[in-house]
């Protein structure tokens, strides 16, 4: 019996700008119709492996495989599978909506009547209807962003790769996008690679891959990067906060302890999140101490941001 | 049949583009017709070309071949925009590959400067008397002065990073082209050394093959002339695919395990 390829399968791949390292050694599996976020801080390397896995760039060391087709020597063909969205929007200002959809379809190889077929389709699956004939620089940077991901997904591609695809957008056209996406995923088994830096959008995902200076530094399911940092996460601010930490150690309570500007970020044991309140009641100088659910947000601020001293 | 998908898109894109960008297309018109009427005129009265002929009708072929040139390299450079406002990464994206992006470019970028040109060979009868003969004899070669001056901008665009290089390209090499070419004063009549770069110029043969068009005096056969223009627009378009995406020639060099 043989399985399908994976959508994604990098084995070291990595790459060198100049010299300068970017990204180290990457090793990714991703199964076919699953949702995978890469995070991490500006520089880690999360648009460079976006752009190896893409074809785009040539790898410095490694290789990878879409769909079991090797980037550096299949591009063609992995490139018929694939929708992207750069961090920079692609969208003509001087040409409309309509037209710069045109444009992509026959980019991506479509011709005769699929053209305006898809074209259509990814109009209204867009809500793009009323500004089909408007010129794209009259566009807000939302509609524009719509227009990339209508302009990515209207050839129905197996995997999508979008580079921050909700930058700087309201909450509005961020929802209408990952609505987009969903629906893409749900009725084509579309894989999904996404990187942003809204870690919220990364919650949903199947899959988290977090880097920090072109290294991967933790990779899993978020539930599972969460529970790592601790059943619930301690912020406690104030002078008295590393005593109250001793004593938490004391009693075992610690599962991640991290410093931040203004104190500490604990992450505590099971059944401990009461016994650290009344704790906190008898030592002084505790400013702040609030107990909440561990988040994304922990995780990426334990791994890729340096302890403070 | 990806190939083509692609290459329709490029076409069909970059000729939209050209036709809201009126004031460009104008503009480009203005620079030989400038030439033709005002420099022209003024050297009617103080040049004297071999056999007779006016300097303003000696000008034309050159002038025709100027508004191709500038209309298709122009047009072609301009890809240099895509590259930095991100277009140019989606094209590269494409399945088709980088020959058919390039074909796609040079195709619409050939069709600005045969217009270009075709409005200055319309005028021609203003200058000079044009049989229907030569002129599509005419309309004949400036199709292929105007693919190779597409095919040259490419090249020139294909290692440009940035707009800034853009205006210093213009005067660097797109007016050396034209001014070493025969196309405003005979090439005879200049020093040896330079004589040796206007052999070397494509353009040269360009504005040599409107001359053969137009019934006038020229310095090479018109089979040369053709088979120059050809072998240009080949090599150009060669080293500019070449030259336009290092990361796809560096993909192929990467061993799969390094």
């Amino acid at each position: 019996m043989t399985f399908p390829a994976p959508a994604i399968h990098a084995e070291g791949l990595g790459r060198d700008y100049d010299g300068a390292r970017a990204l180290g050694a990457l090793n990714l599996t991703v199964s076919r119709g699953s949702l995978v976020g890469i995070l991490g801080p500006n520089g880690a390397g999360k648009t460079t492996a976006m752009l190896l896995l893409a074809t785009l760039l040539a790898p410095t060391r490694g290789s990878a495989r879409i769909f079991g087709l090797d980037t550096s020597t299949q591009r063609s063909a992995i490139r018929r599978r694939l929708g992207l969205v750069f961090q920079e929007t692609s969208v003509d200002g001087f040409l409309t909506v309509e037209e710069n959809l045109l444009f992509a379809a026959r980019l991506a190889g479509l011709s005769g009547g699929a053209v305006r077929t898809a074209v259509a389709a990814a109009i209204a699956a867009a809500g793009l209807g009323p500004r089909a004939s408007q010129p794209a620089r009259q566009l807000s940077g939302g509609w524009r962003r719509l227009v990339d991901i209508a302009r990515a997904t209207m050839h129905r591609p197996q995997l999508l790769i979008l580079d921050e695809p909700t930058v700087g957008l309201d909450p509005e056209h961020r929802e209408r996008i990952w609505a987009i996406l969903d629906e893409e995923r749900r009725r084509h088994d579309t894989t999904v690679l996404f990187s942003t830096h809204y870690l919220i959008e990364a919650e949903p995902a199947d899959r988290v891959v977090l880097l920090a200076r072109g290294d991967v530094v933790a990779d899993g399911a978020p539930a599972e990067l969460r529970a790592a940092m601790g059943d619930e996460v301690a912020e406690i601010d104030g002078s008295g906060a590393s005593e109250l930490v001793a004593l938490l150690r004391a009693r075992e309570a610690v599962v991640s302890v991290r410093r931040t500007e203004r104190g500490f970020r604990v992450g505590l044991g099971r059944g401990h999140a009461r016994p650290a309140m009344e704790l906190a009641a008898g030592v002084g100088g505790i400013d702040r101490l609030a107990v909440r659910p561990a988040t994304l947000e922990d995780v990426y601020f334990s791994r890729t941001v340096p302890e403070i001293v | 049949m990806s190939a083509l998908a692609t290459i329709h898109g490029i076409v069909a894109r970059d000729l939209t583009r050209a036709s809201r960008q009126t004031g460009r297309l104008l503009g480009g018109l203005v620079r030989p017709f400038m030439w033709l009427l005002l420099v022209g005129t003024g050297y009617n009265a103080i040049a004297r070309i071999e056999g007779g002929v006016s300097y303003q009708a000696y000008v034309l072929p050159g002038i025709i071949v100027m508004a191709a040139l500038f209309g298709g390299m122009l047009t072609a450079i301009a890809t240099v925009y895509d590259r930095e406002f991100g277009m140019l990464r989606l094209m590269l994206a494409s399945p088709a590959g980088i020959p058919a992006v390039l074909t796609g470019r040079a195709a619409a970028a050939s069709v600005v400067a045969v217009l270009q040109g075709g409005i200055v060979l319309a005028c021609a009868p203003f200058v000079m008397p044009v049989s229907p003969a030569a002129a599509a004899a005419a309309a004949g070669a400036l199709v292929l002065a105007a693919i190779m001056s597409a095919t040259l901008g490419l090249l020139v665009a294909a290692p440009l990073r940035s707009v800034e290089n853009f205006a210093g390209v213009i005067n660097v090499v797109l007016f050396p082209l034209l001014f070493v070419s025969g196309a405003l004063y005979p090439t005879s009549g200049m020093p040896p050394a330079l004589r040796l770069v206007a052999h070397a110029n494509p353009v040269t043969y360009a504005v040599d093959l409107l001359r053969h068009a137009l019934g006038q005096p020229t310095e090479f056969a018109a089979g040369l002339d053709v088979e120059v223009l050809l072998g240009a627009t080949v090599v150009a378009f060669a080293l500019a695919a070449l030259l336009f995406d290092p990361e796809q020639r560096l993909a192929g060099k990467i061993s799969p395990r390094a």
